[in-house]
């Protein structure tokens, strides 16, 4: 991580070449468990990222008081308390969704990537700065959680987002319904970027 | 490092105190703001369930189906058991729907059995909640497969079981499929055989 950030190298760096799930390796657990089907995957996203982005912000903004030695803690009560606001919020106004994510949205407080941008950028960048990059990490979770989604539901259930699109009418696969899918899929992915990055880095010391 | 590093241990027990009483109001805020909508939510769920189980009209606004569960349903017992009637016309009960919990696969199913009066005939079934695979185990919620249970006698003593009847478990989801019926037989057997009907 370069030590000036600007607003172009967070948005780069989060979306791409530092990528939460597929080059940092965090969040397996949530891409792995909600990701057989587009909608669940983009809700259980869009809440992370309003998780990140605002905890990240607060504590941020906290940065000064916050005692370090109790720093852990204080990360974690802020973050709890957004994700229960993620949960009231999705049981009020989005019934179906809520159920159909279960427990999970509750682990989103579990999720390594939320407290890992606390420990390596709110605690030492500015409020603003902490939001993007909060921001831009959810979303490129949400990128990779989609992606995902996108192989699994077409090939598991011949559907995107619950339309019927399986046209030619092939047989769907039952293990993309089932979380071992993702495990090759994002294994598969994490090949693909780690190659890309090792090419890069040969150009250029070429 | 700057911050409050190196302050003493009454600042570190002060500023957590305030900041727990700030976000625990905050949240306590939120949810009594939310509350009530919550709670409709669950009881307009739970009327559409009992609904379905009686093979009623499951669709229309909020209003409607309050209307419509508040003509023809209401709470009841059946021996010691809390359980939903069904109201015909002239208002003698017709059909309940009894609650059952049971183990699935992954996690507790529950959900309602509707039985007609004389506990001779399944009126059909609906799973309130459970925590089956989706899209394997977790289709018991689909009509394919609820469907299948309307009409299914327990006369004589009979037992629901796959391949009678026309009753077929889910393909990719046999554990579920079989804890399902193994949760609706132990209700049968266990608490409605021993009731005596009064017709």
């Amino acid at each position: 991580m370069s030590p000036r950030e600007t607003v172009r190298s967070v948005i780069r760096r989060n979306l791409f070449s530092e990528n939460q799930v597929i080059r940092q390796i965090l969040g397996i657990c949530s891409s792995l468990a909600v990701t057989n089907l587009l909608s669940n995957s983009l809700v259980m996203g869009l809440g992370l990222t309003f998780t990140t982005a605002l905890s990240s912000l607060t504590l941020s903004a906290l940065r000064n008081w916050i005692p370090h030695r109790i720093r852990m803690i204080v990360q974690t009560l802020v973050i709890a308390a957004y994700v229960i606001f993620v949960d009231i919020f999705l049981k009020a106004n989005l019934p179906e969704i809520s159920k159909a994510l279960g427990p999970y949205v509750g682990l989103i407080i579990t999720n390594c990537i939320i407290m890992g941008r606390a420990e390596a950028f709110a605690q030492k960048n500015p409020p603003l700065l902490s939001l993007l990059d909060g921001l831009f990490a959810g979303l490129g979770y949400t990128g990779v959680l989609l992606a995902i989604a996108f192989i699994r539901e077409f090939l598991g259930f011949g559907t995107l987002f619950g339309y019927p699109v399986n046209v030619v009418g092939f047989e769907t696969w039952t293990v993309m319904v089932m979380p071992p899918s993702a495990f090759f899929l994002i294994g598969v992915m994490i090949w693909i970027a780690s190659a890309r990055m090792a090419a890069k880095k040969g150009v250029k010391k070429a | 490092m700057s911050g409050g590093g190196g302050r003493g241990p009454v600042y570190t027990i002060l500023f957590i105190l305030v900041l727990s009483a700030v976000f625990a109001a905050a949240l306590a805020g939120a949810n009594a703001l939310y509350r009530p909508r919550i709670e409709a939510n669950r009881e307009l769920a739970e009327k559409r369930d009992l609904l379905y189980v009686f093979g009623m009209d499951t669709g229309g606004t909020p209003g409607e189906v309050a209307a419509r569960f508040d003509a023809s349903v209401r709470k009841d017992t059946l021996g010691d058991l809390e359980v939903y009637a069904r109201l015909d016309g002239a208002g003698v009960v017709e059909a309940y729907a009894v609650p059952f919990v049971g183990a699935g696969l992954w996690g507790t199913i529950r959900g309602y059995l509707g039985v007609s009066q004389d506990l001779q005939a399944v009126r059909g079934v609906v799973f309130t909640s459970h925590s089956e695979t989706p899209g394997l185990g977790g289709r018991i919620d689909e009509l394919a497969y609820k469907e299948q249970f309307r009409g299914l006698s327990l006369a004589g003593g009979a037992r629901l079981a796959y391949g009678e009847g026309d009753l077929d478990a889910i393909t990719g989801a046999t554990s579920t499929s079989n804890a399902v019926l193994r949760i609706l037989n132990d209700l049968v057997e266990n608490t409605l055989s021993g009731l005596e009907v009064v017709p």
